[in-house]
């Protein structure tokens, strides 16, 4: 045999030894069910309400530059969201050189710089369906390596259960669509990681409080007085108990000087939490801040003085007495 | 070339703190009073600036850093520090790599004697 011959053979046994192991990989030797989880399990329950064919045509595109997906998705969302942004300023902001992409946890905080509001849905398919139901473009984090992992990020602004498919704009298409199975396929890498980011008069379909609360506090870090307000009210008016939004709307009121608005919130709060040593606290301030110093004392003897918050407890007392101090020599 | 990396991180740890937001004066914050606070947990100044120095050290330049780790919460710094180096790093959408990784293998398996 010739050198020639020897080669061709060597490159057929080649491919075939290849291709043998890429199909045994991505077949992976399992029934569908366990393959894709969530998808089988969307054959049986849909979840409820949602409508079977959902496309949000409005969400912007905006092609990516090699390897970052990360800022052209965020400024997908962003942009759905009002704020006038492209890719170019986020580079910055989130991707990271020397990983050559961007971190998960980069993609969460960004949006908080430009007034937005991040969360990371359940993980779970049926959520994500509902998110985009509600007009929320999901963004994900996908492995679509056909045999290395390869971290992609893509925005989900549609899907139609009919045809089996989700809509995607990623990367560099518009308009990418993938059948349920294989969505699923490259989403279950990341443990179906997804985000969703918010206006601050909004709250994701498939919020929950406590989660919400972390987000809307962690946005509140860079966020502007009045979107932050915003927030705060929007949780309120969704969650009439919440302690963190009543004292976080309550703070708000006080810094800008709206004192009787600030102890108006606080004092309803208070009928459900009487025994909050936090709103004790900031309700007597508020209250001496206008002046009622006789008033916020006695408030302040309702807290608990064994608190965590007995420090500040003790400080309020403080700066109230030598308030009435300056008083009575002022009138002395 | 110490000093300068000290006065670097001087430089970082008093812009951190100016940063900071408090509520009003005698106020309790929001995010005191969380439904899981731990009050132990919080995470300083200076591990904040720690944090925005490996970022430096990954590519990225000094304000960027700051402003990048200020946008994030106490658990989210410390999730950063940890994440940097081996956490999933979204970057691309092309098959180019897999396309490198097939034509190698078959380059190796023609020929290979």
């Amino acid at each position: 045999m010739n050198g020639i011959s020897i080669l061709k053979a060597r490159v057929r046994a080649g491919f075939a030894v290849f291709a043998g192991c890429l199909l045994a990989l991505l077949s992976g030797c399992a029934p569908l069910g366990q393959l894709v989880p969530q998808t089988w399990e969307l054959r049986s329950h849909w979840p409820q309400g949602v409508p079977q064919t959902v496309e949000l045509t409005q969400v912007p595109f905006f092609p990516q530059d090699e390897f970052q997906c990360g800022p052209a998705a965020l400024a997908t969302v962003l942009a759905h969201t009002g704020v006038p942004i492209t890719p170019e300023p986020l580079v910055s902001q989130v991707w990271l050189p020397s990983r050559q992409g961007s971190l998960q946890v980069e993609m969460l905080a960004t949006p908080r710089r430009y007034n937005r509001i991040s969360y990371v849905l359940a993980p779970s398919y049926a959520d994500m369906l509902r998110e985009v139901a509600a007009g929320n473009p999901v963004l994900v984090l996908q492995d679509i390596g056909a045999v290395l992992t390869q971290w992609h990020y893509a925005v989900i602004n549609g899907f139609d259960y009919s045809s089996g498919t989700v809509f995607l704009r990623s990367g560099t298409q518009a308009r990418q669509e993938m059948p349920f199975t294989a969505f699923e396929r490259t989403w279950i890498k990341s443990r179906y990681w997804a985000m969703v980011t918010m206006p601050p008069d909004k709250i994701p379909a498939t919020a929950a409080e406590d989660a919400w609360m972390t987000a809307v506090l962690a946005m509140a870090r860079t966020g502007d007085g009045a979107s932050i307000t915003t927030a705060y009210e929007t949780a309120l008016r969704r969650w009439p108990d919440n302690l963190q939004a009543a004292i976080g709307l309550a703070n708000e009121h006080h810094s800008r000087g709206s004192l009787i608005t600030a102890a108006a919130i606080l004092r309803r709060a208070l009928l459900a939490r009487p025994k909050s040593v936090v709103l004790i606290n900031n309700l007597a301030q508020t209250l001496s801040d206008q002046g009622r110093h006789g008033e916020a004392l006695t408030l302040l003897g309702q807290a608990d003085t064994n608190s965590p918050f007995g420090e500040e407890v003790r400080s309020t007392r403080e700066l109230i007495e030598q308030r009435i101090e300056q008083q009575r020599s002022a009138l002395r | 070339m110490m000093m300068k990396k000290l006065v670097g991180r001087g430089l970082i740890v008093s812009m951190l703190a100016l940063s900071i937001q408090t509520a009003g004066a005698g106020m309790i914050g929001a995010d005191k009073a969380a439904a899981q606070a731990d009050r132990s947990m919080v995470v300083s100044v200076l591990t904040r600036a720690e944090t925005a120095s490996q970022l430096q050290a990954q590519g990225v330049d000094t304000r960027a850093a700051l402003e990048r780790v200020a946008a994030m919460n106490d658990q989210e710094v410390s999730q950063l520090a940890a994440d940097m180096k081996s956490a999933p790093a979204g970057a691309d959408g092309g098959t180019i790599l897999a396309v490198v990784v097939i034509a190698a293998a078959v380059w190796y398996f023609a020929f290979r004697k």
